[in-house]
């Protein structure tokens, strides 16, 4: 007859390590079905935000720490289901910008590939994974900032609820997974109950907040609840841009071939 | 007629499909040295350029644009005539910047009429960029000319083809001899035959592929160099433009740190007066925070030795080293920093720049460049030339 295995631990550490284990087990549990929670909330709302196109007028102000306030505006298109879409940014004004272009490229499982066109030297050039920390053209958006963030690329956390201009949310973590390049560590993001829009990220390096996105005025158009009002701010510059969307469309008729290195040089 | 082509006109440009830019803008330079075609400390001058866009239907687009320039030292000529080809030795005061009408439907594109057309990927230095003809007459500040061209492009965001053919050379425009970039020596006088053009076409063809990890092109040109050679019985001297051939290739390859790019080009001849060389370049670029960096190695490999007098500021600035910075101070005020060093250590340009702009049309400039170096080098002969500049422009 075998003899029961021996823990090594007195009767009352055993009850301390089987309560411990069952913490733990819990904890653990309560952690998997938070990130289960957390990751079915971000999915959903990116699924409610779910459109074929999108289009619309980008007014833009860069307002500097010393308060002065320079204007821009773009027109934005974009294709394709949300993190495997393409997006192209042009620049309407001021006028010495006018005809500049971004072309983004997002894709499920990595990084979003990016294209900038520059007419006044007539080339095209790619944006560097290296460089996507870089601010957009005097904006407080970096590169990084214009991809989709799709879920499959991050790990997810539950970590509260808190209201955001008097609407309670939910407060989730993103933590990029291992292969996906990005300038952040950490995204805290709040997401409102009633409509699964995100209101609030905050983009952490290290244990350090450097961008906060703030996203207001929250309009349903053509049956997606959107946010018109972005406002993102750069604690370490203290400097905000607040983006404007006007004219917004959903399910424009568009052709995938207006998403190319070709087609930012053809729309020029 | 004319309120109808007025009215018409009207109904375009309120058009969403219409689009248009310009600016205009005026510049001073100084010389703190005279030259010896130059007794002058100042230039002045002044551009207008104007460019429309109009969409007709999802497949048709039209482009046009004009340059209006002025300057104080006769680079640009005082006739009133509206040039196209651009084959003068002065600047025209009125020219056809581009004209052009492109059909798009699915992946391809044709384009026919004045143009730009750029190839390659580098920046300090574009071997493979046939089509794109610039205005040297200033040297070191210099601009791109259209071409007349029907270009064909085929391709999606992997692949794309793009054949170019071009009925007629359009000629960079180099340094006039009576000015003081011509950089001939002191006691030195040349009278200028009017420049032999030549009369066939040029056509080429680049592959490009765009990878997740690797852009690269592979290219081909046949026509004539937009450079040219000087044939002399003195005191005249006559610039000609000899036949050119190149195979070409381009890459750029972003690294973990750094965005590799590289290009490298074969030039051959059937003129027998022609060199035949191979010139690359290899560059790192960097963005930091408000930094930028572009840095790199421009070479050349003479496989055949022509023995005719050239004027190419490409090779010019070959077997050199170059880097450019630039630091954006806020969203309205840069700084940009560009220097040259050649490798023979006889020529030295360093040039930095600050910039400002006001609201959302006015831009200031003021740079200072400073050229040194030795008369047989082709950056250091004009080292009488170092300057400084203000420029004013207002966007459109």
């Amino acid at each position: 007859m075998s003899k029961p295995r021996s823990t090594g631990l007195p009767a009352c550490g055993r009850t301390n390590h089987l309560a411990r284990a069952i913490l733990t087990a819990v904890l653990s549990a309560t952690a998997q079905l938070s990130a289960q929670d957390a990751r079915q909330i971000v999915e959903e709302s990116q699924h409610r935000a779910q459109a074929n196109s999108q289009r619309y007028a980008g007014v833009l102000e860069v307002i500097a720490a010393n308060s002065k306030i320079s204007k821009k505006s773009w027109e934005s298109v974009r294709i394709g289901s949300f993190g495997a879409s393409k997006a192209v940014l042009r620049f309407t004004a001021p006028a010495e910008v006018k005809g500049v272009a971004l072309l983004v490229v997002n894709h499920t499982d990595r990084s979003s590939d990016q294209w900038m066109w520059t007419p006044a030297i007539g080339r095209d050039r790619r944006i560097a994974l290296q460089d996507r920390s870089t601010r957009f053209f005097g904006t407080d958006f970096s590169f990084e900032d214009l991809e989709e963030r799709d879920a499959g690329q991050f790990d997810f956390r539950l970590t509260g609820e808190e209201s955001i201009d008097g609407a309670p949310c939910w407060r989730i973590e993103a933590h990029p997974r291992q292969g996906k390049v990005s300038q952040y560590t950490l995204t805290r993001m709040w997401i409102r109950k009633d409509n699964y829009v995100p209101v609030e990220y905050e983009n952490l390096i290290k244990d350090e907040v450097v961008r906060r996105l703030h996203q207001s005025d929250i309009q349903n158009v053509q049956g997606i609840w959107t946010p018109r009002l972005l406002e993102m701010t750069d604690l370490r510059r203290n400097s905000r841009t607040v983006l404007r969307m006007e004219n917004l469309e959903y399910n424009v008729p568009m052709k995938d071939d207006d998403f190319t290195v070709q087609a930012l040089r053809r729309e020029q | 007629m004319k309120a109808w082509l007025l009215l018409t006109m009207a109904a375009i440009a309120s058009a969403q499909d219409f689009t248009q830019r310009g600016f205009l803008d005026t510049s001073a330079t100084f010389f703190p040295q005279t030259a010896p075609n130059d007794s002058g400390h100042a230039w002045g001058q002044s551009l207008l350029q104007y460019e429309a866009f109009y969409k007709l239907g999802p497949y048709l687009r039209f482009s046009g644009g004009i340059d209006a320039r002025t300057d104080t030292h006769q680079q640009t000529e005082r006739d009133f005539g509206l040039s196209w080809w651009d084959r003068t030795r002065q600047r025209p005061a009125f020219a056809v910047r581009r004209l052009s009408a492109a059909y798009s439907r699915g992946k391809l594109t044709i384009e026919a009429g004045k143009q730009f057309i750029r190839w390659g990927k580098t920046d300090i230095l574009t071997p493979t960029d046939r089509f794109a003809p610039r205005d040297y007459l200033d040297v070191v500040e210099n601009d791109f000319l259209a071409i007349t061209a029907a270009r064909l492009t085929y391709g999606g965001q992997s692949n794309s083809i793009d054949v170019v053919f071009s009925p007629r050379l359009t000629p960079s425009r180099v340094p006039l001899l009576n000015e003081r970039w011509s950089g001939l020596p002191e006691g030195v006088s040349l009278s200028e035959l009017p420049p032999a053009y030549p009369g066939g076409p040029q056509f080429g063809a680049r592959w490009n592929h765009i990878g997740q990890t690797l852009e690269y092109a592979l290219s081909f040109y046949n026509g004539y160099d937009h450079l040219p050679l000087f044939r002399a019985e003195l005191p005249f001297v006559q610039q000609f433009y000899p036949q050119m051939r190149m195979y070409g290739g381009d890459a750029a390859v972003p690294l973990s740190l750094l965005t590799l790019k590289a290009e490298a080009a074969y030039f051959t001849s059937t003129t027998a007066a022609s060199d035949e060389y191979v010139l690359y370049v290899v560059q790192l670029e960097r963005q930091s925070g408000e930094w930028s960096f572009v840095g790199g190695y421009t070479g050349e490999a003479l496989t055949r030795h022509g023995s005719t007098p050239f004027y190419s500021p490409e090779r010019g600035f070959a077997r050199a080293v170059t880097g450019l910075a630039g630091y954006t101070i806020d969203t309205n005020r840069s700084l940009t920093f560009e220097g040259v060093v050649r490798q023979n250590g006889q020529g030295v340009f360093l040039e930095a720049k600050y910039s400002q702009a006001w609201g959302q049309h006015w831009r200031a400039t003021a740079g200072i460049a400073w050229i040194h170096g030795a008369d047989s080098d082709f950056l250091g002969q004009y080292h009488r030339n170092s300057y400084g500049i203000l420029g004013l422009r207002y966007s459109f």
